[in-house]
């Protein structure tokens, strides 16, 4: 038997078949992607949050306007950490604000009303999402309809979402949401300005904390035009144009593998996956694409310039932290992205778990698990805490959810989500996931934990 | 107990005009109904809704207080929609039930388990069997009415209303603290502990949301600390209710309905004037006399005034936030000279734009009041009015740096400052620390450093 049951779900005992004690002999992958049990204390969020929170919302120059009462708005606004050179979508937190009146009479004039007076305020914004929220959904706003006529009135793209909480079972679906809405009602909208031989996106590149502003130039060095970034730091006019590149690499394969392969399906641009978290995987993703331009010299150069300057400082990293153990708790791809990164450290992860992991998540996790690594999907609190305080590593990684609970137990932590100090990708980013860990792990801090006052 | 406010006959207020809402401070209503449930011992959290209408909460909990907020959803989907959320509430009950085995399960329900029409009262009573001793509390609290503020009123009224019975007098007066820092309950228990008199806390944070870290282990996802379902069941027979927010006393309203606990919703115990009325307000309703500690306290707060006037003296301030904070606030800022140029509030309450008005006619002030309205709207008439500092939770870092003006941050989340939540604003103390707070913000700011040696 792979699958485990911990103590605390011997009540709910069907989450036994999503808890798995990896064995090589016999790969089992963890039940995923099904509903929730209700009332395990989750840490999953809903499909809206995958859809405005992680795939649309990083488009700076969009109006991001959330249909439906205050608090998914509110709850979107600043939040993740998604930069960009300018403000508006950080800045601003636009929203229909629906009362028990529109919930009666529907909201569909305050829709209206509340996108043409967004673009009046800020007439910079090039496009306005509009995304619905649960109650919209159940009160039937035909929130199409509304955004075309809405366009139609202020000349710029208004492009509804149907991204309603309850879709689903988890955030991923909205990615596949947003994913699907881009592609079918932007991309190919417009042609780029000029093409070169050598255009490319980067998809599923967030820009948290400047992720993209350190990956970018990476490309650019080797002689590779970057297209779009889908969709970090991108201007909603980087997303017309996509079809156009003659490469897509896909770093967050879980949220936005979607659209790379509706690309392919449509306009025959080929894609490949690349992780650009770690030295090694990174190097490999600039060998892939230099492989793919017959850039191949032009990606060796980069890459040796990279460890000259960063190669010493992940050493240095290593010395003080070979042989530590940790956990990551993602929401998929990071989890099995950073476990090649870890060992690199001389870090082993012996847990795993993600949030909206699908079976592909698994299958990658597998492959870089030894035995008797532990694999969750859509962890609860209550395996968390259990599992922290039996397997005691020496630092977790996961997002502010779980920090606190995770310090009260004594135990090292860092926000993988939107980091502590990052950014983490690239060779320049490995160098400040690794300082991260240095200082989560050799704080002198923990040393007060078990350090009771006491009269001698 | 009669009110001490009188309302001035017409009061003109700032309401929204636009559809859009541009930065709104204010969140739905299961925000609050899940603070107010976390102030009771033992009891789990658990929103009848999508899985967002935890986690979001949960986030804002976690980044204001920096500690773990565990909350448990019914993880409602399509099917839901179609069928009701019925099974998924019930399930989630016996799940939380046999996991956790908690005193309590404290439901809020949320826009969606409103549209499609659960009956949760209904639910509830029979996810329990007969003789059950947990206790659960069905409080109705739909995202698209009101705000985080109206979620915590029926959160905590339902706390009441279901635990509350009449038995013997118990001496107390019940405090119902609305959204305030642990900080800020720590430092009333002070005042009534120097008073001695005993009280009930409708809810109390005060641990539960900043705990300890103790040697030889803790519990996060059910912290020690709130208070006790007995305590909130006793409620009943209190010498009276004060409500440091008013916008959460629906439960006073209900302990007076039904048992004829007297109840006095005063302002909140911010500066001299609130704060005396706090302690008179305490005497009253328990005979305690004022102790020579608490006069001491309170003369230090007036020794605090005195020595920043000049610094003080007509600096605009301008103040957003819940309707008692702010309402609280702009009379202190007043008391200590300032000039508060604009007041604005996101949740509307009747006493709000009537308190302000007091002051402005007490202290021939002119206070802008904004009231239903969002921080776009503020930031305009921030503009307008001027303020050379802003006093709001870190939704006002934008505003704050664009006017090139100090922010002071209160309220809830302030996520971008540590240990804002510790401290307390209220009472003579806290008061002091909110001064000290303000006058060291103007005097670090472009404040020449030459003024300052003497």
């Amino acid at each position: 038997m792979t699958t485990i049951l911990p103590e605390c779900d011997i009540p709910i005992p069907q989450r036994k078949p999503h808890i798995v004690c990896h064995d090589p002999e016999n790969i089992v992958l963890p039940m995923c992607n099904v509903q929730t049990v209700p009332g395990d204390m989750t840490e999953r969020g809903c499909t809206f949050a995958g859809c405005r929170g992680v795939v649309g919302g990083p488009v700076k120059d969009a109006i991001q306007l959330v249909h439906g009462p205050i608090g998914c708005a509110y709850y979107t606004w600043g939040t993740r950490r998604n930069l960009s050179d300018t403000k508006l979508h950080r800045k601003y937190c636009f929203s229909t604000d629906l009362t028990e009146e529109s919930v009666i009479y529907g909201g569909a004039k305050k829709l209206l009303n509340s996108i043409i007076e967004s673009h009046e305020l800020f007439p910079e914004g090039k496009a306005v999402f509009v995304y619905s929220t649960c109650v919209v959904g159940l009160i039937g706003d035909d929130t199409d309809s509304i955004c075309k006529q809405a366009q139609e009135k202020i000349g710029i793209p208004v492009i509804p979402f149907h991204c309603e909480g309850f879709r689903g079972v988890s955030q991923s679906l909205g990615h596949h949401i947003a994913n699907r809405t881009l592609f079918e009602k932007v991309v190919g909208t417009a042609e780029p300005q000029e093409t070169t031989p050598y255009d490319m996106c980067i998809v599923g590149e967030f820009n948290i904390d400047g992720d993209a502003w350190i990956v970018k130039p990476l490309f650019e060095r080797m002689g590779v035009r970057v297209l779009s970034v889908f969709t970090g730091n991108a201007s909603y006019d980087d997303i017309p144009p996509m079809h156009r590149a003659k490469l897509n690499i896909v770093q967050c394969q879980r949220s936005s593998t979607y659209i790379a392969k509706m690309i392919q399906e449509k306009y025959g641009v080929p894609y490949i996956n690349v992780s650009l978290f770690g030295m090694e995987q990174t190097a490999q993703a600039l060998r892939d694409v230099g492989k793919f331009f017959h850039l191949e010299e032009n990606a060796e150069k980069v890459i040796a310039e990279e460890l000259a300057k960063y190669q010493p400082l992940i050493d240095h990293y290593r010395n003080k932290l070979d042989g530590k153990k940790c956990f990551i708790y993602q929401g998929a791809p990071r989890a099995w992205h950073w476990m090649g990164p870890m060992r690199e450290l001389g870090i082993e992860t012996i847990l795993t778990a993600t949030t909206f992991g699908h079976k592909d998540d698994y299958e990658k996790i597998m492959e870089k698990a030894k035995p008797g690594h532990i694999c969750i999907d859509n962890p609860n609190a209550l395996e968390i805490e259990e599992y922290l305080v039996k397997m005691k590593p020496d630092f977790f990684i996961g997002g502010l959810k779980e920090k606190y609970l995770t310090y009260k137990l004594g135990i090292p932590f860092i926000n993988g989500h939107s980091y502590e100090e990052g950014p983490y990708a690239g060779f320049e980013g490995f160098v400040n996931f690794a300082k991260d860990i240095d200082v989560a792990v050799n704080s002198p801090v923990w040393k007060f934990i078990n350090h009771p006052l006491e009269v001698r | 107990m009669t009110l001490m406010n009188e309302s001035p006959a017409s009061i003109k207020t700032v309401r929204k005009t636009r559809s859009v809402t541009i930065n709104p401070p204010k969140m739905c209503q299961p925000m609050g109904a899940i603070l107010a449930y976390m102030g009771v011992h033992g009891c789990v959290p658990l929103v009848h809704g999508s899985q967002g209408c935890s986690t979001y909460p949960r986030y804002n909990i976690a980044r204001h207080f920096r500690e773990s907020a565990e909350v448990a959803v019914s993880s409602l989907a399509e099917d839901a929609a179609v069928y009701g959320g019925a099974k998924n509430l019930t399930e989630a009950i016996k799940n939380v039930k046999s996991r956790l085995n908690p005193a309590a399960i404290g439901i809020c329900t949320t826009c969606m388990s409103e549209t499609i029409g659960d009956d949760v009262k209904l639910i509830s009573k029979n996810a329990l069997t007969p003789g059950d001793a947990m206790r659960i509390f069905p409080a109705s609290t739909p995202s698209y009415v009101g705000t985080h503020l109206t979620g915590y009123d029926n959160a905590l009224r339902t706390l009441v209303e279901t635990l509350a019975v009449k038995g013997e007098p118990n001496n107390k007066i019940n405090i119902i603290t609305g959204i305030i820092n642990p900080g800020d309950i720590r430092e009333i228990k002070n005042m009534l502990r120097l008073m001695n008199v005993q009280s009930i806390f409708l809810s109390d944070i005060s641990e539960t949301l900043d705990t300890p870290i103790l040697p030889g282990g803790h519990k996060p996802v059910l912290p020690d600390g709130g208070t006790s379902l007995s305590d909130i069941a006793d409620s009943a027979n209190s010498l009276g209710t004060l409500a440091i927010c008013r916008s959460a006393g629906s439960a006073a309203t209900s302990l007076m309905k039904k048992f004829n606990v007297p109840y006095a919703p005063d302002p909140a115990p911010i500066g001299v004037i609130n704060t005396d009325r706090f302690v008179q307000n305490i005497c009253k309703l328990s005979g305690a006399m004022i102790p020579d500690e608490i006069i001491k306290e309170r003369g230090r707060l007036i020794d605090s005034l005195v020595d920043v006037h000049h610094y003080m003296y007509g600096k605009k301030v301008a103040i957003f936030g819940d309707p008692d904070l702010v309402s609280a606030i702009v009379r202190f800022c007043a008391e200590a000279g300032m000039n508060p140029t604009v007041a604005m509030t996101a949740t509307k309450h009747k006493d709000f734009a009537p308190d302000i008005k007091a002051v402005n006619t007490e202290y021939k002030t002119d206070t802008q009041i904004l009231e239903g309205t969002d921080l776009y709207e503020f930031h305009e008439v921030v503009k307008t009015h001027g303020a050379e500092l802003i006093l709001g939770n870190s939704k006002g870092k934008d505003i704050a740096d664009d006017e090139g003006v100090p922010l002071v941050r209160f309220g809830f989340p302030v996520y971008d400052r540590v240990g804002v939540y510790r401290y307390s604003i209220m009472g003579y103390n806290g008061s002091i620390y909110l001064l000290d707070q303000m006058t060291n913000a103007i005097l670090g700011h472009k404040y020449d450093p030459n003024k300052l040696h003497q």
